[in-house]
């Protein structure tokens, strides 16, 4: 068994002149196929003025995961790091980090697509925004 | 053999490691495909429209192309029908990319009419994007100016899209009947084992070993197109194994829609056996675990995965344990095997046994009759009879699907213990 977090950011367009954007970190135990157990969700909201660029995109994420009471390897696809080597994003990181590849990955990424997207529906709805 | 000459154009930020991996396997490509390769270029840069690497390297490869006189390039890359007229014009040599040069071993390898049909519908599928500027281009000459060849380039178009439509019908037609066929095992209770894996991995071979027969089997890319199906008896179980054909990496989405009924072979699936050749090196056996794992996520639902780390006795018993344990978060449950020595055979087959849908197992008892007798020998050939006493009657352990055994119950109408 192995131990994840998954993460994905909804929302990196622009929207009443600003970005409202949702992170959400899904931590589970995952097998090379099968996503064994979700352990924890993390869900936080960012409004920034201009796009998001990697070093805000990392921000963003180790904001969400220091929620997380697990550790685990944080996940993400590689078009979240706008496609940039592994290597160099994982130099960014102060936890282990890579893109997915496991049939378990895939799915625990899309959990959390999921999640954050709704996450940011919501939002949006609550705040009346469009 | 024809000699050809192989290029790759990196991206500016792509890794190196990558890069030559892929170079490596469009030379086993070209290998498959009978070319022997005489000559590689590689230049890193974003793309140039007009010839995908830059008119200086097309300069050096045309001169390449004399020096070793080659009968082909083959281009990494995809190209736009403009750059392989543009660089054949320079280079005065046929130019090819990979895809094309699959659809050319595709081609060469399609033997039944079914491959035959997807293997036409993956060239036109390619073809129809192109299909204007290859009427443009061959009647460049003759265009008369004013009004130009319109009417003519878009019959062309419209003729390759009839023929795309009347092959899909028919290949319907041709899968419809392999799909029934498919539902017709499941329900009679086989359960479907698949072997997949990329291309090369030994497939075959373990396929021949598992089913004790003598398929081809070659030291080439794509050996299998057309899936061949045996049965098998596992522990007692019968399944239907089916050999298919390899993944590789990049497969566009034509070829992959292609060849759609060939991997359904794995998507329907109850147990896929992903093979992998564990004797290459971690790097190139993590990406094509990582590719397989690409190309079976879209469609596999809740199958069974069994990881076949094959060609093991190529290795020492370190080096295999190492490459399992370091891969171990890509090879959901893990075998070693040799299908070329036997070795692991037993350890596959139970780990086949142990993830093949579960049957009721139950205590029957029968009448000691004739009818008695015959129920018998049915459910010896529909499941697994555990043991037979005869005493007043035949009381048997039987272990089947859920079917047999309310058939065979309604006949007995007692049932001693469940």
């Amino acid at each position: 068994m192995f131990e994840i977090i998954a993460v994905d950011i909804s929302g990196r367009h622009r929207v009443d002149d600003y970005y409202l954007m949702v992170c959400a970190a899904v931590a589970a135990s995952v097998t090379p196929d099968h996503v064994e157990k979700v352990n924890q969700i993390s869900i936080r909201s960012f409004r920034e003025d201009s796009a998001p660029d990697v070093p805000m995109v990392v921000r963003m994420i180790e904001d969400t995961v220091s929620e997380i009471r697990f550790e685990g390897t944080i996940v993400t696809e590689p078009g979240d790091m706008y496609n940039r080597p592994q290597w160099l994003i994982d130099s960014m990181f102060t936890m282990d980090f890579k893109y997915e590849e496991s049939l378990s990955e895939r799915r625990c990424m899309e959990i959390t697509h999921h999640v954050s997207l709704s996450a940011r529906n919501l939002l949006l709805r609550e705040l009346n925004i469009r | 053999m024809k000699r050809a000459i192989l290029v790759k154009r990196n991206d500016p930020r792509s890794e190196d490691h990558d890069n030559e991996l892929r170079l490596r396997e469009l030379e086993e490509l070209a290998g498959s495909a009978g070319y022997t390769v005489v000559s590689e270029l590689t230049q890193t840069r974003h793309p140039d429209p007009k010839y995908q690497v830059g008119s200086g390297k097309v300069e050096e490869l045309a001169q390449l192309v004399q020096n070793v006189e080659a009968d082909k390039i083959i281009f990494y890359n995809q190209l736009s029908t403009m750059q392989v007229y543009n660089i054949s014009e320079i280079c005065r040599c046929e130019v090819i990319d990979k895809f094309q040069l699959i659809l050319e071993i595709f081609a060469s390898r399609a033997t039944t009419h079914r491959s035959k049909l997807q293997v036409e519908l993956a060239r036109l599928e390619y073809e129809l994007p192109k299909a204007r500027a290859i009427v443009s281009i061959l009647k460049k000459e003759e265009r008369p100016g004013f009004m130009g060849l319109g009417g003519y380039e878009d019959s062309y178009a419209q003729d390759v899209k009839n023929r795309i439509a009347r092959i899909k019908d028919e290949l319907r037609d041709v899968d419809r009947d392999r799909d029934s066929l498919r539902t017709f095992r499941h329900s009679k209770g086989f359960s479907l084992v698949a072997l997949a894996g990329y291309t090369n991995a030994g497939k075959s071979t373990l396929f021949n070993m598992l089913v004790d027969e003598s398929k081809t089997v070659r030291n080439m890319l794509f050996t299998t197109l057309v899936p061949t199906t045996r049965s098998l008896t596992v522990q007692g179980r019968e399944v239907l194994l089916t050999d298919t054909v390899g993944f590789i990496e990049d497969l566009p989405h034509w070829m992959v829609d292609a060849f759609r009924s060939t991997l359904n072979e794995i998507f329907f699936a109850d147990i896929v056996l992903l093979v992998v050749d564990s004797s290459e090196l971690v790097e190139t056996i993590h990406r094509k675990l990582s590719v397989s794992h690409e190309t079976m996520w879209e469609q596999l639902q809740e199958v069974e995965i069994i990881t076949v780390f094959n060609k093991a006795d190529l290795l020492t018993e370190e080096e295999l344990d190492d490459r399992m344990l370091n891969l171990g978060y890509l090879a959901p449950n893990p075998v070693a095997v040799s299908a070329k020595t036997g070795f692991g055979i037993d350890a596959l087959k139970q780990e086949i046994r142990r993830h093949l849908p579960e049957w009721d197992r139950v205590q029957l008892s029968l009448p000691l009759s004739e009818e008695g007798m015959s129920t018998l020998s049915w459910l010896f050939d529909e499941g697994v009879v555990h043991n037979v006493d005869y005493d007043d009657s035949i009381n048997i352990d039987l272990e089947a699907r859920e079917s047999i055994i309310s058939k065979a119950k309604s006949f007995t109408g007692k049932k001693v213990n469940q």
